[in-house]
């Protein structure tokens, strides 16, 4: 039987791996990929906590214009990231650092 | 499927009443529309066709606003509440918007890029209608989904007309800290959405619900909230993307991204506020301490590392992200029912951030580049921009006889009366750490006619007083700052 509880347990590992990923990964695409996965750790939370709002279903609603958003945003960040592949020959995030103070 | 069938008209009729509420919102999608079909295919035909469908989506959504005053109703079952504050935090937005639509086009005017630029307008249209919708909502699926809305229309922004490293590497920053920011605060909601089993922060379920959560998951949840809402505000410590961005994204868009954006979820921020300091539950306390303590830290790294430095665009983000704790300062009036205060400090904000950046712009275009040390011995050169530019860094620190003084006044006086009400210490050190910032701000804005008109240029370059749509607008603006500071009663009776 799983309940509600392993829902979010597993979705608070989704999301501290994907928080993990975006701290220290130094590669563009892989912090990209680390914010993907904290967007679908709290998709799952949604849909976990969407079962008992029997009248509303707010949260099923919600994950999924989350998808949408996530996969409109995640466009957006690879077509920038492509952009400064061909600026700077290298997506590694501690190369890129002409801007500072 | 039978006994939905009685739910289903009565629904499509509360659909088709409410549908008048979003009479602004549906021009500016439309204009969208017709944007996207012009730039695709009339736009070698009939130059600046784009444009012109921007600037009439633009105007006819605040024609539209203007016979909504004085009628607060609901709709779209409670996603959409409609009162006179959305509409003048709508009308500020729209027309801070239309003024970049004009500054994009002047910019670009003389200068040769690949990308075509008619694309950028229905960026900004779509834009400035996920922040209009960002005033009329209480619900966080729809904050949500304008959050997001803005927030790829600002990287598409920022990163489409990047042509060399830097403004490529501004594009990635911003779009990484935001979507990480973003992904933060949609966790943040899902518990917020577990605890309540309600997504209107407004609603009496929703608060009950934060009253029985438990404490530790509560401040987690709001704290990633604070993320998001960081994030687009550019507070401490999520102001760390602005600067950057700043300087890398082309003036008309860092002008855009560093005052509209900001209005718009400033409103959403004070209605989250003024509904949840109601109660004496450990999530209000929490709120407030948090406003509290990041209005104070984004006073201080604003102020304090704007002194040191050079760059016009990098010092103009460290001054706005020092009005944002100003902003939140206001906030606290707001939630005492000042209304009036809010909005005059942001309609004056509007006006000095835009023509700031104006003039940023015309002296880019005319020495290259926006170094403090660049303006040297410039004032005599140029007397009209720098007369105009020294009046709107006066108003930056609040002083008389400008707009920026009576901004902060009301603040200040607001925030005061609030301490002597309750003698809370939060308020006292609010009002001390937003004293000794101006002060500290006073020496950075003054840097520029202290560097145009007191120090000499030896170099005998060339540069002549142009009368150029930026430098004209900006001293409009400048007129306006300067009028409003010392009749403030035309802006605040409209307001009240």
């Amino acid at each position: 039987m799983i309940t509600l509880t392993h829902c979010l347990v597993v979705s608070a590992c989704i999301f501290c791996i994907g928080l993990y990923a975006v701290l220290a990964k130094r590669n563009a695409i892989m912090v990209l990929v680390g914010i993907e996965l904290m967007i679908n750790a709290a998709i799952l939370n949604f849909v976990a906590f969407g079962k008992y709002d029997e009248s509303n279903y707010g949260g099923q609603i919600f994950a999924l214009f989350a998808i949408v958003l996530a996969a409109a945003a995640v466009a957006v960040g690879l077509a920038i990231i492509l952009n400064v592949y061909r600026k700077n020959k290298t997506i590694n995030l501690d190369d890129i650092t002409d801007l500072r103070d | 499927m039978e006994k939905f069938e009685p739910v289903i008209s009565e629904t499509i009729d509360h659909i088709i009443a409410s549908s008048g509420l979003l009479k602004p919102e549906i021009a500016l999608a439309i204009a969208f529309l017709l944007s996207i079909i012009s730039s695709l295919f009339f736009e070698k035909k009939f130059k600046n066709s784009t444009f012109l469908i921007a600037v009439l989506g633009f105007i006819s959504a605040f024609i539209l606003l203007i016979p909504q005053f004085n009628d607060p109703q609901e709709g779209f079952f409670g996603m959409i509440r409609r009162d006179d504050f959305s509409i003048y935090g709508r009308m500020l937005i729209l027309f801070a918007s239309l003024v970049t639509g004009f500054f994009i086009q002047q910019h670009f005017k003389h200068k040769a890029i690949k990308r075509k630029i008619a694309d950028v307008y229905s960026i900004l249209l779509a834009a400035s209608f996920g922040l209009s919708l960002l005033t009329i909502t209480t619900n966080w699926l729809l904050v949500f989904i304008s959050i997001e809305t803005v927030s790829i229309a600002s990287y598409v922004l920022v990163g489409y007309l990047s042509e060399n490293k830097k403004q490529s590497e501004a594009a990635v920053k911003y779009v990484l800290f935001g979507s990480a920011c973003a992904a933060m605060m949609l966790y943040g909601l899902s518990l917020l959405y577990g605890f309540t089993g309600n997504l209107d922060f407004t609603s009496a379920m929703h608060i009950q619900g934060l009253i029985s959560a438990p404490k530790i998951l509560c401040s987690v949840a709001i704290l990633f909230l604070f993320a998001g809402i960081g994030f687009k505000l550019s507070f401490a410590p999520f102001h760390v993307w602005s600067p950057d961005v700043y300087e890398g994204a082309p003036t008309p868009i860092t002008a855009f991204l560093s005052t509209v954006p900001k209005i718009a979820v400033m409103i959403l921020f004070s209605r989250l506020c003024a509904s949840w300091f109601e109660t004496f539950f450990y999530f209000s306390e929490l709120t407030f301490l948090l406003l509290v303590v990041i209005a104070i830290v984004t006073m201080v790294v604003g102020n304090f590392i704007a002194l040191r430095q050079e760059n016009m665009k990098r010092l103009m983000a460290y001054s706005s992200i020092g009005h944002t704790g100003f902003l939140l300062m206001a906030v606290l009036a707001f939630v005492q029912g000042n209304t009036d205060v809010l909005l005059f400090y942001m309609a004056v904000y509007v006006l000095m951030n835009l023509s700031a950046f104006l003039y940023i712009d015309y002296l880019e275009s005319k020495i290259g580049d926006a170094n403090i040390q660049s303006f040297m011995g410039l004032g005599k050169k140029l007397p009209f921009t720098f007369v105009g530019f020294s009046l709107i860094g006066i108003s930056l620190i609040g002083l008389p006889p400008t707009a920026g003084f009576i901004g902060k006044f009301l603040i200040f006086s607001n925030v005061f009366e609030l301490y002597s009400e309750s003698s809370e210490f939060a308020y006292l050190l609010l009002l001390i750490v937003g004293a000794i910032t101006t002060v500290v701000s006073l020496f950075y804005y003054l840097k520029i006619p202290l560097y145009a008109f007191l120090k000499e240029n030896k170099s005998d370059s060339v540069i002549k007083e142009t009368f150029t749509f930026q430098n004209c607008l900006a001293f409009l603006f400048c007129i306006a700052v300067v009028i409003l500071g010392i009749f403030p009663s035309l802006l605040l009776s409209l307001l009240k």
